[in-house]
Order: C-alpha cells, then structure tokens, then sequence
C-alpha cells in the first residue's frame, strides 16, 4: 500500500478519507472503529452551544429516507437530521479521547452558532479539546432554529463575518462549510475566504424531495403526517458535488484548499474529486450503505490507481483534470463523430435501435430476422443514448469514434 | 433462503409447493430484464402471454398494468407460471442468457397474478351480456380459456365437466407439489367472476350427445376433453395386480386416496415406464409415498428425455433411479402380483428418431428389477366414446377431432374443438392457445362470419 497521506490546510492526513460531520461522527466510539479501518480524520458531528431552554435540539422521527433507484438500494438520501443532540459536554469528551487515542487522525470541530458569541465560544471549546482544525457548518438545509445553518451559508455577508468571529477568536486553520443550494458559490467562497478561511468544504446537501407517499400525499420521511423539503444526499448528488468543486478550484482568486463531499461511494468518485482540486473527501451516506469498510476499498483502490498512474503523492494528483475543464463555447465543432458497434458481441436486445429511434437521430436501422442493428454512420450524431442503453459493458459494446471530414448531422426535413 | 432452493432439496409432502415470489424478489429479478425491442419470449409464448410487455410493465412499477396484460392474454397465467416447461418456452429464448442467465418469467407471472389476487385486482371486465348461449365440453385448460374468452364477450358460457370438480388435467394431471389444488381452485374463480357456469359430474354421454347440444339452445360448441385414455403396454405381465397407469394414480393422489397409494408402493421398489415429466411426477409421489427404489425406465438417452429439466431434475433429488435407454419387455408376476420387470438396454436403430419401433436391443444387457409395483406413464390417448358422441365430426387415424387449423372448426357447423384432443398431447399454455383462437373462431361463427 502506497503512503496516501496528503497536507490539507497545513495539517498532515494519513488519508485523504474522512467522516464527514453527520451520523457517521456523532460519537468518539463509532469514529475510532471508522480510522481503524483506514478513514483519515473525522469532521466530528456539528458541535453547538446548547442552551437547554428554548434552542435544545430534538431530532425528528423518522430522520431519514432512502431514495432507491430499481433494486439499486440508497442511491440517494434525504434527511432532517439537527446538528447534535448531545451536550457539549460529552462531545468534548468523545474528541479528547480521540485525540489522546489517535493523534495522527485528525479531528476537525465541526460548529454552529447561533450568536456570534456563540460561534466564539463553540471556536474556543474545540481549541481547548485540541481539534486539529475547525469547519463552520453554514450550510445545513434543514436548520429548525431561525438564523442558523444555510440561511446563514446563503447570505456572502454573514458567511464573511461568521468566518471573522471564529477566525479572531482561534489559530486554528479553519474550513468553512458551503451549500450548494446557491446560485454561485464560488462568490460566496471569496467572503469566507475574506472572512479568513483557510479552506471550503463543499458541499452540503441539496435540498430536496425524496418521495411522496400515494396514500397520504406526504413526503417522506413522514414525520407524523409532516414531510419537508430537506438535506439530499448519496451518489445521486455526485455530479453536484464534483461541479462545485471543480468551480472552486478554478476560481483564481480563490485559491483555497478544498475539502470534497458529495456522493462518494468508490475509489473513482474519490479520485475524480482529487481530479477536480479536492484535497481530501468526506462521505456519510455511501458510510450508511457500507459501513466503515467502505473506506478499505478507497485506500486499496487509490494506491492502487497512484501505483498505474505513477503518482508518488496523492497531492499529485490533485487538481490534474482542471485544465481539461472549459466552457462549451471552447469545444472543435470542426470535428464529428459516430457510434460504433462490435457486432461480434452483440446479443440483440435490440434496446440501442429503439433509444435511437424514440431518442436520436434514427440512424440505426434494425434487422428482425438476425436481431441485429446497423449504423448509417452519416446520419449518427452520437447523442451516444443507443451506448447507455446497451446491456453489454465492461468493455462498452458502443463505442464514440472520430469521422475524419464529417459534417455535422442535421435531421432532414419531416415527411408529414 | 429455503424456499428458493426448494427444488433441489427433497419433498418433504405431497403438498410440499414451491413458494412464489414475494414482491421484492419479483423486482430484483425483474430488474435484471433486458426489457429487449421485439422481445423474443414473446414470440416464444403459444398463448402469447407477451412477458416482454409485463415485465416491462413491472420494472416501471405498473404493477396492475403487468396483472391486466397477463390475465387478458392468458386467463391460466398463474397456472401456466408454475407448470409451463418455461426452458423450453419463454427461457429459451430469453436473452438476458447472452450475459447470466434467463430470467425466471415464470416466476415472475406466477407472482403478478398472485399478486393481483392479493391485492384483490381483477383485471377482466366483462362486456354486457348477450344472450347467446355457448356450451363447452371439458374443463381442461383449453375449455376453461375458450369459456372465458367467450364470457368476457358477453356470451352465457355452459361448461360441462364429468369429473367432480373443474380443471381437468391441471387437477387431475398433476401432483400437488406441483400445482397445488388452492391454486387451480383460485384462478378457475376468476373464470367463474366472469359468469361462466361450470356443471361438474355431468359427462355429455349418449350417440350424438355432444352435436345434439346444437339443438338444445347452444348456438356453438367448444370440445376440449382432452386425451382420458392412458395407452397401455401390451407386453407379459401387463394385466397384473399392482400394474397401474400414471393418470389412475395422480387421480388418486388428488382424490387424497393416500391409503390406497401407501398400499401400491411403500417399502417396495416401483418401475415407471416413461421419460416425460408425468414420469417423473409420478416417481416424485412414489418417493413421497415411501417407495423404496424408484426406477424411471425410458427408451430415450438421458439427453433426449421429454421430461421438463426441472421437473427432472426434482426427481434426480429425490432420489429417483433414471434408466436411459431401456425397455421393459415383461413384467414377471407371482400369484397374479407384480414381483418385478426384466428389460433389455436399447439403442436407436436411426439416430434421433424417437419412436419405440426404432429402439432396438443392445445384445448382453438384459437386466431384472425387483417391484413391487409398475406404473405406466407413457402418456395419452382420446376416450374410445368420442365417436360415438359426435358422430357428424371427422376423427383423424389417431382417434383426434380433425379440424380446419386456422379455426379449429370440426366438420359440424358451429362445434369446434381444441386442445390434447386435437393435437394429442400438448403443453398447457398450447391448450390455452387453442381455447383462445377457439372463442375468437366462435365469436365471427356466431357473428355471422366465417
């Protein structure tokens, strides 16, 4: 296995893998089965204040709900989980004893305030329990208590000011948080990193629906006949996730480390956030439907991958697709394509000529008697749907192939 | 994980059914459908049941959708999920084999019509009534479907069935680990739900019993009696005591005439002349019945055998001694009671022709068994009285009801017949195929068509 450690805001992680601030880090115990297991560092369950009158958090119940795609189970997940419901008190414990336990993983203090006091007094206590870093969670989208979460994320103003608080109060390097559920991120990225950031964190969950129930005509989950539109998370939000990071990294004047979250499941959703300026990952949902050994896999499979690529460090590794990212108006649109068939290993499903014919360009034309599909190369403009359709991958049937001279294709008129 | 592997482990009863799929094992294997364009199990289905469109039809979550296109098709969908030889069928064409294995369709059309039965979704509407009053002779599946095809157009459908109770074959035929009689029970009630009327012990008896039915109020007539007959074997010893044929012994097991059976084959060793999968159903009940050895003895290789794999491969777990390639020439008898068989290895004198003529023995490997009982499964043939019973209608050499293909019109005006009757022995779901062409043949008869 290849040394996967990476410097991420100063501070060394043995790997780029973390629990990110969820129910995967809610307490010292669970987290220390997870880096024994080969996850980095914890960004440990959003710590608050907790003043026991009127702002004590309470969980829903149900907190959660699947979001299955055919027998696919949890390809995505909504939420209406609070930050914790555990005093500080205990939290504090649980992080001491993971930093006298593991002091090479690192413990990130994941707070929420509801004051600026509070976000300075929450910055202090995590000092004092020695985190090695902190993240402001300004970007949960469920918050129940005014003012607080991604309320707070979508306004660039308070986001600076937050990020001041904490950043007078601690010397601590210091993360900031950020919800997708905003039109451009990368604007409010520059007023936390004014603030004094030292890194993002991206993303949160998408705010989203998951489902409605047919027989009560309420969203899941059903909390007492109530539903909510609330955090979305899991592989479905990767492309998401993947896209905000990638808009951070090449924003210029940003210039801050990234942290990368977002439907991370396999070594290859982890490498591609590396890929797009992410210098470590957190994961929760992917967590829930694999438990801790999940992250066995990640470590196996970047090393692995470093080893194939001649990559020495993971650091190397990040930001290398970043160059490769362009506007659409940059593309060649002098040069064409079209799809190309191995006949040879065709089953004849016939399912590439009907996404072709309902879908495409109806280049496709197909032979009932032999069960098998030919391509007018001419007319194909590789929309590539017959490809995804295609039952037979692994290597893909449909392939994309240059036209060296080919003219774009644009349907003829219709014969009405 | 039991009831998936139910079938290669032993039967435990007589009533020891496969279970069906739950709805999260239909979706998982649902799942893995190609869902292909023009889909081949569809083409390969007699009864055009089209598990191309309900398992499309599933996969989308259109579940009362996927019960609708099964029972409109097929009204013994159900049935036809647990007894069709869907390897030969639907399976064999399946193309998701290209990269696993088939998809189980039978399975999966078991569930959705038990599903619907569940769920209490009956798919069938009925068209008002018509007044016209249409006689079927037979219960079997392709009386029961051309009923039911003819009821759901509004036409007052008399079923008359000699046995004791509906389902000819399918209750008669085949064992309850098989086809549980619940089952069979249940979906001839949603042929009934349709207004069909089905009167039980009442065999058309008589000359022209069947054709006089013309004259009494019945405007057409469906004739599916299937084949009642068992062929017997004229070889030594074939009329002695504890010599029985598979149809009087599966009539047994569902008439539950368990004693008589225990008295026939417990603690003895039983030989089944046959290779098909009434063989092998009737060495299973044997097995269940506490026989000793039970020998399958069959002209065919082990390749070549008609019976369905499963239903094959269900005897070769319990323990079912299969004999390729051999004939029995004598049953030896003591005191007119069976004491065993003796035989001779076989050869085919032309390759792959597989008649008993062209079986020829193999010099040096006569062989003897020990029985205590033999049982004749070799299938078929149309009851001697049919003649007698139609006698305007023209019979084939075989004894069949000869009859125009494309309309399975008789030679009588107004009476067609479909089913074992006028193929000799078919598959069930190509006896529903038959009752549906036979209703869509009456349906332009009586419309004045032709």
């Amino acid at each position: 296995m290849r040394d996967l450690s990476i410097e991420f805001c100063g501070v060394k992680f043995p790997t780029p893998f973390l629990l990110s601030a969820s129910v995967v880090s809610n307490t010292a115990e669970m987290i220390a089965r997870g880096f024994e297991k080969g996850f980095g560092g914890v960004s440990y369950k959003t710590l608050c204040v907790q003043s026991y009158d009127d702002m004590k958090i309470i969980n829903p119940s149900p907190r959660t709900h699947a979001y299955n795609y055919g027998s696919k189970k949890l390809v995505g997940l909504q939420n209406v989980e609070s930050i914790t419901d555990r005093s500080l008190k205990d939290n504090i414990n649980d992080i001491k004893w993971l930093k006298k336990n593991y002091p090479k993983h690192i413990v990130i203090g994941s707070i929420m305030g509801f004051s600026k006091d509070e976000w300075r007094d929450l910055a202090l206590t995590c000092e004092d329990a020695s985190v090695d870093m902190l993240e402001l969670n300004l970007s949960c989208p469920h918050m129940a208590i005014e003012g607080s979460g991604a309320k707070v994320g979508q306004v660039p103003e308070l986001v600076k000011e937050v990020t001041h608080v904490a950043r007078n109060a601690v010397k601590l390097p210091i993360l900031v948080k950020l919800t997708p559920n905003v039109t451009d991120m990368t604007e409010v990225a520059l007023y936390a990193k004014e603030g004094g950031a030292d890194g993002i964190t991206a993303i949160n969950t998408v705010a989203g629906l998951s489902g409605i129930g047919l027989d009560d005509f309420v969203p899941f989950p059903n909390v007492f006949g109530k539903g909510a539109i609330s955090g979305f998370s899991g592989p479905v939000v990767k492309p998401i996730g993947l896209r905000f990071i990638a808009e951070l990294a090449m924003k210029k004047e940003l210039g801050l480390p990234l942290s990368g979250v977002g439907g991370i499941e396999t070594w290859i959703d982890a490498v591609e956030y590396l890929l797009a300026g992410a210098s470590t990952v957190q994961m929760t949902t992917s967590v829930i439907r694999y438990g801790h050994r999940v992250v066995e896999d990640m470590c196996e499979g970047l090393s692995d991958f470093m080893d194939e690529k001649g990559f020495k460090q993971v650091k190397d590794i990040v930001g290398k697709a970043l160059p490769n990212i362009h506007e659409t108006s940059e593309f060649d649109l002098s040069r064409q394509g079209a799809v190309q068939f191995d006949l040879d290993r065709c089953i004849g499903c016939g399912n590439c000529y009907r996404a072709c014919q309902d879908a495409g360009a109806q280049c496709i034309t197909w032979d009932s008697e032999k069960r098998r599909p030919t391509v007018d190369e001419t007319k194909c403009y590789t929309c590539m749907a017959c490809s995804f359709v295609c039952p037979i991958d692994n290597p893909p049937l449909i392939t994309f192939k240059e036209i060296k001279g080919k003219k774009p294709y644009i349907p003829e008129p219709s014969k009405l | 994980m039991e009831k998936t592997l139910r079938r290669t482990n032993l039967l435990k009863s007589l009533f020891d059914v496969e279970e069906g799929y739950s709805l999260g094992q239909a979706i998982v294997e649902a799942d893995r459908c190609l869902l292909c364009h023009e889909a081949p199990c569809n083409a390969a289905c007699p009864a055009e049941t089209e598990p191309g469109t309900f398992i499309r039809k599933l996969c989308l979550k259109n579940l009362k959708g996927a019960i609708r296109t099964i029972k409109e098709n097929n009204i013994l969908g159900g049935i036809c999920g647990i007894v069709c030889p869907t390897d030969k069928l639907c399976e064999e064409a399946c193309l998701a084999t290209e990269i696993d294995k088939p998809i189980n369709i039978g399975k999966l059309q078991r569930f959705l019509v038990e599903y619907g039965w569940q769920i209490g979704f009956n798919p069938l509407i009925k068209k008002p009534a018509k007044n016209i009053k249409v006689a079927v002779v037979g219960s079997g599946p392709a009386g029961l479907t051309c009923a039911a095809y003819l009821a759901e157009e509004g036409y007052d459908v008399t079923v008359f069935e000699s046995n004791k109770k509906p389902g000819g074959i399918l209750r008669y035929g085949v064992p309850p680990f098989r086809l549980g009689e619940d089952f069979v029970d249940r979906e001839i009630k949603d042929i009934i739900a349709l207004g069909v009327k089905i009167k039980c012990n009442s065999p058309i008896k008589g000359k022209g019993a069947i054709e006089i039915l013309l004259k009494e109020g019945f405007e057409a007539v469906f004739v599916g009696t299937g084949l009642s007959s068992p062929y017997k074997l004229n070889i030594p010893g074939a009329h002695l005591k504890n010599v029985i044929t598979s149809t009087e012994l599966l009539k047994d097991v569902r008439a539950e005439n368990q004693e008589k059976i225990s008295e026939l084959v417990k603690n003895k060793n039983v030989a089944i002349i046959g290779g098909g999968s009434v063989a092998m159903d009737v060495a299973n009940t044997c097995k269940v019945f506490k026989a000793k050895k039970v020998y399958c003895i069959a002209l065919e290789s082990m390749q070549e055998l008609p019976a369905d794999k499963d239903d094959l491969q269900m005897a070769i777990d319990n323990y079912v001694i299969i004999k390729p390639q051999c004939r029995v020439k004598e049953i030896i008898g003591k005191d007119d009671t069976v004491i065993g068989v003796k035989g001779n290895e076989t050869e085919w004198k032309v390759p792959g022709l597989l008649i008993p003529s062209n079986a020829e023995d193999v010099p040096g490997t006569e062989f003897s068994l020990e029985a205590g009982a033999v049982i004749i499964a070799i299938g078929s043939g149309p009851d001697s009285q049919l003649k007698e019973q139609l006698p305007n209608v023209k019979f084939t050499e075989r004894g069949l009801i000869q009859i125009n293909k494309d309309t399975l019109a008789t030679a009588v005006n107004g009476i067609y017949a479909g089913g074992d009757i006028v193929r000799g022995p078919v598959l069930v779901v190509d006896s529903v195929a038959d009752g549906k062409k036979g209703a869509k043949s009456i349906i332009k008869f009586l419309q004045g068509g032709k």
